[in-house]
């Protein structure tokens, strides 16, 4: 989805630009002080195979009152980059997909979205369906892989075990479209560098329906296991009133709107999703899919315009991925990533207010957030 | 309990049977490149038109070079160059940074054997700890995923730990941003001697679409790749064991 908006000077656009928002650092925010009171630091080198990040743990006894979260470790200035590249566009691509890997899918769509609206180049139907397809499959890949990590904190290992190969199987199934597991190189602005053969459709669809089967078990496994729920439920929770306060998205806003925010309801969330997310594709991937519609050639509207801001939103996996493109006469001038990711953590830090510091890691699983696409 | 014995039942046996079999590869794979010889410097300066990352390509007035240490693999250069071809060539894991210049008109590519005896000491046991420093969590995922079932290679010896202070490698990722540098210097020092460095992925060799930051120590090991394939990662580290001979995976209980 994009929208355009122009204006009429450049403090007005970037002003438009800062409104999309961001994570700020919680320092001296909320400090708990007192003789009875501890903290516990923890990172940035985290003890599993994870992106860095430092978190305060702010105790009295037990229970952590208070998290501190904070981030900017990954940054590598994504953003100041693409600018700096703009005229070359595998090399702004490359960089807007490497901004989170495991969102590469969703961000060369809403960049290229973005260049699309600029150059005003028309999709054809084959290319949204192509797109379609990698973005849902990334969708799903992540969900499972988070299923099953959550499966694995709480020591419930078949689940855990299950999820890991599964995940892998939508990976290779991304990888028989493009080449590459995580959808690298295969959205390209103008579309058209990978294409959904018949026979390449056919393949992944009873891929798909193999693999659905054992999905199915390795989830409803884990949701029917009493053990499981109890640890997961009321863990973690973040209330309706609150989710709306702190401004969250995505799959943690699904679960505090729909649910009761608590562990539980993101892992239901997700499973939910991911069922959304097949029925989504499926019909796609049928070897005689016929386009309904030919997507209409997108207006050139920053063409001439002094200062206009592009913004695309896709639904990223984590929820609602957001590019904006502030170009000056049709010229790059700013680029801004705003990762879902970054309206979230604040969501992480209440949910463990209460809690234990040996509940974070399901609390954590069950948001995990981008700590690159955040820091960009 | 009986639920989870019938689950079990049916997911059945998945560990892969690569290594010692091939790695099941998509078949658009892009493996280790061949240039073909008498590429101009016209036609280098026309593919790197289109490369994403600077540096990858050159020419040196009388060979083309294509750098594996930077390259994405997205294979745009193969797209408008018919005397480059990605090959299905998995194995691209070396031991010396100048090993991953693929040159022009290069003969056949045989991957490197392990002569170091403080590496090979490491056949039985490799124990490396994981440091993000900037990547993009593509590399981190796809290290992560050689722990599950699929790829097991604890079945080897090799995994990764929670603190340096057990590892016999650091296994880095990302092109070591600025925030990162004194987290990265500070956990290799706690590695205990000897150490090594292993670089995984373009970013980490050469900061690949970034500015590099400062590596704490000569890498031991270049896994090249955007992110690399796991069979990739999997075979360069029992390589770097010296141990791409042998078959030692467990004979798979069927």
């Amino acid at each position: 989805m994009i929208q355009v908006k122009n204006f009429a000077s450049a403090a007005e656009a970037d002003a438009c630009l800062a409104a999309l928002g961001g994570y700020a650092d919680p320092s001296g925010v909320n400090v708990l002080k007192g003789p009875a009171t501890h903290e516990v630091a923890v990172g940035p080198v985290h003890a599993g195979v994870i992106e860095p990040g430092h978190f305060r743990f702010q105790c009295m006894g037990e229970d952590v009152y208070n998290l501190q979260i904070y981030l900017g470790y990954q940054h590598r200035g994504v953003e100041e980059l693409i600018v700096q590249a703009d005229g070359s566009l595998p090399r702004q691509v490359a960089l807007a997909e490497t901004c989170a890997g495991d969102s590469s899918i969703a961000a060369a769509t809403a960049f290229a979205e973005i260049v699309e609206s600029r150059d005003g180049l028309a999709l054809a139907a084959e290319d949204v369906r192509v797109r379609t397809v990698l973005l849902e499959l990334e969708r799903i890949a992540n969900h499972v892989g988070d299923l099953g990590a959550l499966a694995g904190d709480v020591a419930f290992l078949p689940t855990a075990s299950f999820c890991g190969r599964i995940r892998g199987e939508y990976l290779n199934m991304t990888a028989e479209i493009c080449g590459n597991r995580f959808g690298r190189h295969a959205v390209v602005p103008g579309g058209e560098r990978v294409k959904l053969t018949p026979e390449k459709a056919a393949k992944i669809a009873s891929w798909i329906a193999t693999v659905k089967k054992d999905l199915d078990g390795a989830l409803r496994l884990m949701f029917e296991s009493p053990s499981v729920c109890d640890r997961l439920e009321g863990t973690g929770v973040v209330p309706k009133d609150v989710a709306a306060e702190l401004g969250l998205v995505g799959v943690a806003r699904r679960a505090s709107d729909e649910g009761r925010g608590d562990v539980l309801s993101r892992a239901l969330v997700r499973r939910t999703e991911i069922e959304e997310a097949h029925a989504k594709i499926l019909p796609l991937l049928d070897p005689a899919w016929k386009p309904v519609a030919t997507p209409a050639r997108p207006e050139r509207p920053g063409a001439d315009a002094p200062f206009c801001v592009l913004v695309a939103t896709t639904a990223a996996w984590r929820g609602p991925l957001v590019h904006a493109a502030l170009l000056a006469r049709g010229k790059l001038r700013r680029y801004r990533i705003v990762d879902p990711s970054a309206h979230n953590w604040p969501g992480l830090a209440y949910a463990l207010r209460g809690e234990q510091i040996s509940n974070f890691p399901i609390c954590n699983k069950s948001f995990n957030l981008s700590y690159c696409g955040t820091d960009r | 309990m009986l639920k989870a014995l019938l689950a079990r039942l049916k997911q059945g046996y998945r560990t892969g049977t690569f290594p010692p079999a091939p790695p099941n590869l998509p078949p658009d794979f892009r493996g280790r490149p061949e240039l073909d010889a008498g590429i101009t410097a016209d036609e280098v300066a026309a593919m790197k038109k289109i490369c994403p990352v600077a540096d990858a390509l050159a020419h040196d007035g009388a060979c083309a070079s294509l750098d594996l240490g930077r390259c994405t693999f997205c294979g745009r250069c193969a797209k408008v160059c018919p005397k480059v071809r990605f090959t299905r060539e998995y194995r691209l894991g070396v031991f010396r940074r100048e090993d991953l210049v693929v040159k022009a008109g290069a003969p056949a590519y045989v991957p490197p054997v392990q002569t170091d005896p403080a590496a090979k000491a490491l056949k039985h046991t490799l124990q490396m700890r994981e440091v993000s420093a900037g990547g993009c969590a593509g590399c981190e995922l796809d290290a992560n995923v050689l722990g599950t079932l699929a790829w097991d290679m604890g079945r080897f010896g090799i995994r990764f730990v929670a603190s340096p202070r057990h590892a016999d490698a650091i296994y880095l990722t990302g092109p070591v941003s600025e925030n990162m540098q004194l987290a990265l210097d500070k956990t290799y020092a706690a590695a205990p001697e000897p150490r090594f460095l292993i670089c995984a992925g373009a970013c980490a060799i050469s900061g690949g679409l970034y500015k590099q930051g400062r590596l704490p120590a000569e890498p031991a090991l270049f896994i090249p790749g955007c992110p690399p394939h796991p069979a990739t990662t999997l075979e360069a580290l029992l390589r770097f064991t010296g141990r791409q001979h042998e078959s030692r995976a467990l004979v798979p209980l069927r």
